[in-house]
């Protein structure tokens, strides 16, 4: 049976519906056991006709990447669509409008700019949508009719998707579109003569266990809500803002509070109390919303309390690129602050890591006493995949809060010293567990103190809790050849996933590849790193951001020179481009 | 010529390639533009029989490949209809919606399948093919399918039958003798023709006709004059070309049963020259009119067109014998004295 | 939804009457169908009929202005349908206007009621000579206006090219027949046989009538002058389809030439074919994209096997003992030409002559109009007609003419409305007053119930006999027609162009809702209106909103899709039934 991989892009402006059927589209092929990665693009503004992409890959394989080239791009708007060209596949198919209300002037239509070799089908969506409801609002569900005509999607199941993604509407809007996709697929039938080869017959072998579609967002949702969350305090801000909108449905059935705060300062503190008061806590925000939260950052770290932030990317600095995929906060999420302000980043690479990763965060913060950043992307938060049932979290992970036992109790001391450096902590309302607690260095019993001394001896117990905790985090991922690799690929974050591809392929073509890539970027392990390193001969980092942040921030470690991929394109990372630099460092 | 000048030739087959490449090689800055139907490149087309009965691979029906298009700075639009041309703006509509401006045109279209009228109230009973498009869908179909009938009516269908044969189909065949393409049969041919079918184990139905075409889900019945009852699972109607100018009705340009053009084969407008086998030319000798077939004909006057629309005056030679070359072969004939 | 009641009440009841110019110049503009037509027959309103199954409805509005509909529903040359919106480029096929005329008097009660709105007795007399199209639809006008109206006919029967050019597989007799009787019993005296300038003379007539009217039509068949006409086995198309129409059998070989590219000359070829000719050929002098009859006709003539043969140019005919051998020809090629019909005219190649066989030949090429042969009074230009210029008034006093005998060959329907048109004119000087004018009618109406899907039903084929069936009989009719259901199918498809969509600038909030469902560029933004270039506005549009001074539906490129009305959130678009009609001035 022949793999079947699929990348298809719709194109169109905003208000044409393109994201939503991007949406049932990557809902239903994933339903007939398809992998799916998938990646949107669409305008910042909230009203406009800018161009909305919504792109997906399907494969009957494990995927890491949404691909780089398209093989399906469904143009509903003729102008936004002929830059997309640029990476449709040679024998890539093209299905347009084929009956715009006037004629396009010369190169002004996609079709007069396609390469010999792709394939169009022209259909006239506007038409079809007016005969089907009366008005031209169903063009994109006429066009995926015409796809599941084309490529062999059962349309009946098909149907029943449409249905359920509109079902709250009213059942005007759901005949609406139900009827143009009925127009759109019978009119391809009837009309086409299918002449490429793409086809979605046949789905990956069932899985055992149940799988279900997520993204990013709502994985981090769920792992927050499965790891007994108690509070959520936030202010919305793209890409982060769809955790707090499932959270503000999803916590009140647990008893939970959803708070929106006036701002991420406040959100912050909301946060710390919580936590403070021995109830799990997050924020979620993005790179302007994270840059307020650093001196409540520091407070967390030196009072000692437990705190999740999410910081989902998105291209910066300032207001940035709101919805364009980026990895320009590392150095932010792991030197933001003042003083020295030990915590833990955790930057999951995909959609599963982004449950286990929350999970984690939940644990650590506890555990640790301490402040944990989960480092997302607009790409991770947004892509939709199709990913086992994750694992909850165990009982040890639920309740990892290391209290004082009743001999401590007799006499509490807050900030005790330890081998670990974790000392036992109290929950506010805990008999004899009381103590008090400042932002100022203080001693162990939690009164202000500025000794140098002191100061030192609390620094180095913050610091210690990070290396004790190496042990309690899953060890860094190393995948490919153990000994002598060509090129080493330290890998954080979301571009992991083109890393771990680009290093399949290279390996297939007989280079020796091997990525290291951790779900738990700072503190890092050094042991594996380096052992990683020794064996290779030449290290490539890419990354999405300009500077090299990780790149920058590993040399200290490793001591050695290294090759660096970086881009800000606003699309994510594609093998192809891994590749393409692995290639030119084996060649040279 | 000025950089402004942009040449377009609608059709992609010997006779528009050779004019592109002549065009090319005397004025190396106009744009020049092919427009093609086919969403294939230029390719072999009477190999498309042996394609469609999974003979031969695609590959082997290419001449020419995308790459020497884009080498001489020709744009290849592919898959790509004109519906209609404006002669006195100068502009052709495309199908998809688009408009281009031209500053001369070669119309090299070439022919499509001719369907008999009185077989037409049978059409969507019947498969034709003539371009690569045509032909994918059809070889799948052919794949699978068990009993054929061929209602032939020109020279391909023989060939195409023979193809059939090989691939191990029971083919019927139905010979159209009075509406024979682009020759008329003597009955010698035609007794030398049934003796060779039958012998590949066709069964042959000569002097008959087709009454009736019924459809029960998938498969077809033919009833014939003679009371013949012919099951199949496709019926190919294969009755030779007919020259490819429906688009170009109602603009203007001279049409009769191709583009009119005078022996320097231009049109009744200044800028549009038409060539190969969409063409019809007065030819002197014959004194009639005829319509060109076959490869070299075309690419003699994809060349000459090319010429003239430079501001060169080439006449185009008459054949002078009664022979012409079709699918590489060359037929002895008189057939356009009987059009 | 609107709250103002008073403009609610302007919107739904209001009905105004204008004869302004530019109303009238609008009107021609949006209804392409009806101004199409020479008789302006109320296209929309007679296929709303359909659609509502008011058969006889349907019937009677076709009647008023063009009097022979089950006639017309076969053989009319349908100006209307090259003009049909819905046969714009980008919108399909245009609506079947002609099949639908027919199944209106086809799929009416077989005894449906006629109304006519008679006036009172005049007292006039008015002779008309000629029971051809022109001459019966002027005698039923006047016959209505109130006066007496006799016909003299020359033939036995009466119709005219009706009756002897037609051929009955096209036109069945007793559909003509019921159609011509109905305008008869208004009163109209007939007589037969009576061949004006042969057994009775024009003075006569004009001594005892009132006004006579010359409704005679060309009957002189165009000469081809080429050596040999006068063999044994060439017909002129005329006397040929005369013959035939008369129920004689003429002779006719295997091998038939027919020369000419018209209807006579299709329908010449198609009789023969009927006749049992193996091989019929057409010869044109021309291509095929100049002939004067529709790609239809085309198809079914080509579908009974009948050849064309163009750019030829007949030379002389060849005969054996007296007989047709063969012809001789020559090729042409075409040229410009400023006055040829397309802008080219076909001029013979040198040395091209070939010859092909034939047994008979059939030299249809046109007929003109013979008025010396009725008086020689009646001053000719040619063989023309004198008239005064937009006028039926000839050089003798009280004699008018009309139809092909006027204009040359031309097609019924054009000879309909002038034999009306004429009618009006005379009576117009035997009461000394205009008693009917047009006038453009206004009704504000909420909307319609025609959906946008309406606009993508394929147009429907008129069903038609099957080769073998057409020669059983030599007058079996070829079209068999539209049922109730499909003529309804159909009847949708019409756009109802006299529907007229406006917007309200004083409440549009420019939103651009509507122009971004518009089916086509048919709603624009609008500079200016300039009304010195086309009375009924020309707009000049603009892409700047700056200078958008209004959001207009261009009514020439409106498809009365309506969905614009469905998504207006302002609901300022309103819908004005326009129709052109003819009032009564005398009211």
């Amino acid at each position: 049976m022949s793999n079947t991989d699929i990348v298809l892009e719709i194109c169109g402006s905003a208000g044409e519906g393109t994201i939503s059927s991007g949406e049932i589209f990557n809902r239903y092929i994933s339903s007939i056991d398809f992998e799916i990665m998938s990646f949107d693009t669409y305008p910042s503004e909230i009203r406009g006709f800018g161009k909305c992409v919504a792109h997906s890959r399907f494969s009957t394989q494990k995927i890491f990447t949404p691909g780089k080239y398209t093989d399906i791009l469904i143009a509903l708007n003729d102008a936004h669509s002929i830059s997309q060209l640029g990476h449709l596949k040679d024998t890539g198919v093209v299905i347009y409008d084929s009956k715009p209300p006037k004629y396009h002037e010369e190169d002004k239509s996609i079709v007069g700019w396609m390469e010999p070799g792709m394939i169009s089908y022209g259909i006239p969506f506007n038409d079809l949508a007016q005969k089907a409801a009366g008005n031209s609002r169903g063009r994109n569900m006429v066009a995926l009719g015409a796809v599941c005509a084309l490529f062999g999607v059962d349309h009946e199941e098909f149907k029943n998707t449409i249905i359920q993604r509109y079902a709250k509407k009213k059942q005007i809007v759901i005949d609406n579109n139900v009827n143009s996709f009925v127009e759109g697929y019978n009119w391809a039938n009837d009309n086409l003569t299918k002449i490429d080869s793409i086809s979605f017959k046949k789905g990956k072998n069932k899985n055992e266990k149940e799988s279900i579609i997520i993204n990013g967002n709502q994985a981090v949702a769920k792992a927050a809500i499965d790891s007994e969350l108690h509070l959520y305090a936030g202010y919305p801000i793209t890409p982060a803002t769809k955790i707090m909108e499932i959270l503000s449905h999803e916590l009140p059935k647990k008893n939970g509070i959803m708070l929106q705060t006036e701002d991420e300062i406040s959100a912050i503190g909301n946060v710390l109390g919580a936590g403070f008061a021995g109830k799990r806590s997050m924020t979620a925000t993005s790179g302007p919303g994270f840059a307020l939260m650093t001196e409540f950052m520091g407070l967390s770290v030196m009072a000692q309390i437990p705190a999740v932030i999410v910081n989902s990317q998105r291209g910066g600095p300032s207001t940035g690129l709101p919805t364009k995929t980026e990895q320009s906060d590392f150095n932010a999420a792991v030197n933001g602050g003042t003083g020295d302000l030990p915590r833990f980043v955790i930057a999951p690479a995909s959609v599963e890591e982004c449950y286990d990763g929350t999970t984690l965060a939940f644990y650590l913060a506890e555990k640790y006493q301490t402040l944990v950043v989960i480092l997302l992307d607009f790409f991770l938060s947004n892509s939709i995949r199709n990913i086992d049932e994750p694992t909850p979290p165990t009982e040890k992970m639920l309740n990892s809060n290391i209290a004082p036992n009743e001999k401590e109790l007799k006499d509490y001391v807050r900030f005790k010293e330890t081998k670990t450096g974790v000392s036992p902590r109290s929950i506010p309302g805990t008999p004899n567990g009381m103590y008090t607690t400042t932002g100022l260095e203080n001693n162990e019993r939690g009164k202000p103190q500025y000794d140098g001394k002191l100061h030192t001896k609390m620094s180095d117990m913050r610091y210690r809790k990070l290396n004790s905790a190496l042990n309690d985090v899953p060890k860094p991922k190393w995948t490919g050849p153990k000994k002598d690799i060509d090129v080493g690929i330290l890998s954080w974050g979301s571009s992991a996933g083109a890393a771990y591809e680009a290093a399949t392929i290279a390996n297939k073509n007989g280079h020796r590849v091997a990525v290291l890539s951790s779900l738990v970027v700072f503190p890092v392990n050094e042991v594996d790193l380096t052992k990683f390193c020794n064996e290779s001969k030449q290290i490539l980092i890419p990354e999405l951001n300009y500077s090299g942040q990780y790149a920058n921030f590993i040399a200290s470690y490793i001591n050695r020179p290294v090759e660096r991929l970086n881009m800000v394109s606003g699309l994510p990372m594609a093998s192809e481009d891994v590749l393409s630099k692995i290639d030119e460092m084996i060649a040279s | 010529m000025s950089a402004k000048d942009h040449f377009i030739i609608i059709g992609n087959g010997p006779a528009g390639n050779n004019a592109a490449e002549v065009l090319r090689e005397n004025d190396k800055k106009a744009r020049i533009s092919i427009i093609s139907t086919e969403s294939f490149s230029f390719y072999y087309r009477h190999r498309l029989k042996d394609f469609i009965s999974g003979r031969i691979p695609a590959e082997d029906l290419v001449v020419k490949h995308y790459s020497e298009y884009k080498d001489k700075n020709i744009r290849l639009r592919l898959g790509q209809f004109v519906e209609k041309i404006d002669p006195e703006k100068k502009i052709l509509y495309l199908k998809h919606m688009e408009k281009i401006n031209y500053t001369k045109l070669i119309i090299a279209t070439g022919g499509s399948p001719r369907i008999l009228p009185s077989l037409t109230i049978f059409q969507d009973y019947l498969t034709m093919f003539s371009t690569y498009s045509d032909t994918v869908g059809l070889r799948h179909r052919i794949e699978k399918a068990k009993e054929i009938v061929v209602l032939g009516g020109d020279l391909t269908s023989f060939s195409f039958v023979k193809s059939l044969v090989k691939a191990c189909k029971k083919v019927s065949f139905l010979l159209f003798n009075d509406a024979f393409w682009p020759i008329s049969l003597t009955s010698e041919m035609i007794l030398k023709i049934e003796e060779n079918l039958k012998s590949h184990n066709v069964a042959t139905f000569f002097n008959d006709s087709v009454e009736m075409i019924k459809k029960s889900k998938s498969k077809y019945t033919i009833e014939t004059k003679q009371n013949n009852k012919i099951k199949s699972d496709i019926i190919i109607s294969l009755m030779g070309m007919i020259p490819n100018i429906r688009f170009i009705l109602g603009s203007s340009i001279d049409t009769d049963r191709g583009v009119l053009v005078d022996a320097y084969l231009r049109t009744n407008f200044k800028d549009i020259y038409a060539a190969g086998d969409c063409a019809q030319i007065y030819n002197p000798i014959l004194k009639n009119y005829w319509v060109s077939i076959g490869w070299m004909n075309a690419e003699e006057q994809g060349k000459i067109a090319a010429l003239n629309l430079l501001g060169d005056s080439k006449i185009i030679e008459p054949p002078k014998e009664e022979i012409f070359e079709y699918e590489g072969i060359k037929v002895n004939t008189s057939w356009w004295k009987k059009f | 939804m609107n709250n103002n009641p008073i403009k609610e009440k302007v919107r739904t009841n209001t009905i105004l009457y204008s004869k302004d110019p530019r109303d009238l110049s609008a009107i021609a503009k949006n209804i392409p169908c009806q101004n199409a037509c020479p008789a302006n027959t109320n296209i929309p309103g007679y296929i709303r009929c359909i659609y509502e199954k008011r058969y006889g409805r349907s019937y009677d509005l076709n009647r008023m202005y063009n009097v022979l509909p089950g006639v017309l529903g076969r053989i009319c040359s349908r100006p209307c349908e090259l003009m049909c919106r819905h046969g714009d480029s980008d919108l399909g096929e245009p609506v079947s206007i002609c099949y639908l005329k027919r199944s209106a008097a086809d799929l009416k009660s077989p005894m449906h009621r006629i109304k006519e709105n008679l006036y009172e007795s005049s007292g006039k007399k008015v002779a008309v000579i000629g029971a051809g199209p022109s001459g019966l639809a002027a005698a039923r006008e006047l016959s209505l206006l109130g006066h007496k109206v006799k016909i003299f006919e020359g033939n036995g029967k009466h119709g005219g090219m009706l009756m002897y050019g037609i051929p009955e597989f096209r036109l069945p007799r007793d559909i003509l027949n019921i159609e011509v009787e109905n305008i008869l019993r208004l009163g109209i005296d007939i007589e037969y046989n009576a061949k004006v300038g042969d057994n009775i003379t024009l003075d006569s007539i004009l001594k005892k009538f009132d006004s006579v009217i010359l409704t005679t039509g060309c009957s002189l068949p165009n000469q081809m002058r080429v050596e040999g006409e006068d063999l044994e086995g060439v017909y002129n198309g005329l006397e040929f389809m005369k013959m035939i129409n008369d129920g004689e059998k003429p002779e006719i070989g295997d091998k038939v030439i027919i020369i000419g590219d018209g209807f006579t000359a299709m329908d010449c070829a198609r009789a023969a074919a009927r006749l049992g000719a193996k091989d019929v050929k057409v010869n044109m002098r021309k291509t095929e994209e100049f002939m004067p009859i529709d790609e239809k006709e085309k198809f079914e003539v080509k579908y009974e096997k009948v050849k064309f043969y163009s750019l030829v140019d007949t030379q002389r005919i060849i005969g054996e003992n007296g007989k047709v051998k063969e012809i001789e020809f020559l090729r042409n090629r075409l040229i410009d030409s400023a006055t040829a019909s397309g802008g080219r005219a076909a001029e013979q190649i040198e040395n091209s002559e070939f010859t092909l066989e034939a047994e008979t030949v059939i030299i249809a090429i046109g007929q003109q109009p013979d008025p010396t042969s009725i008086s020689s009074k009646i001053k000719t230009d040619g063989n023309w007609i004198k008239h005064k210029k937009d006028s039926f008034q000839t050089s003798v006093k009280k004699l008018f003419a009309a139809g092909d005998c006027l204009t040359g060959a031309s097609n019924v329907i054009s000879a309909i409305a002038a034999g009306r048109k004429c009618a009006h004119e005379v009576d117009n000087v035997l009461t000394g007053k205009a008693r009917k004018d047009n006038v453009v009618r206004f009704e504000m109406i909420n909307s319609t119930d025609r959906q946008r899907s309406f606009d993508f039903i394929e147009k429907i084929e008129i069903p038609s006999l099957k080769f073998q069936d057409r020669f059983k009989s030599r007058i079996s009719e070829v079209e068999t027609g539209y049922d109730g259901n499909i003529a309804y199918e159909e009847a949708k498809r019409c756009y109802l162009c006299n529907l007229k969509y406006e917007i309200d600038v004083s409440r549009c909030i420019y939103c651009s809702a509507c122009i971004d469902v518009a089916p086509r560029d048919c709603i624009k933004m609008v500079e200016k209106i300039d009304l010195k270039k086309d009375p009924s506005g020309k707009l000049i549009e603009t892409q700047d909103w700056n200078k958008v001074t209004g959001i207009v539906i261009d009514t020439s490129r409106c498809i009365r899709c309506g969905v614009c009305y469905e998504v207006c959130p302002m609901d300022c678009i309103y819908v004005t039934k326009t129709e052109l009609i003819e009032y009564d001035l005398e009211g």
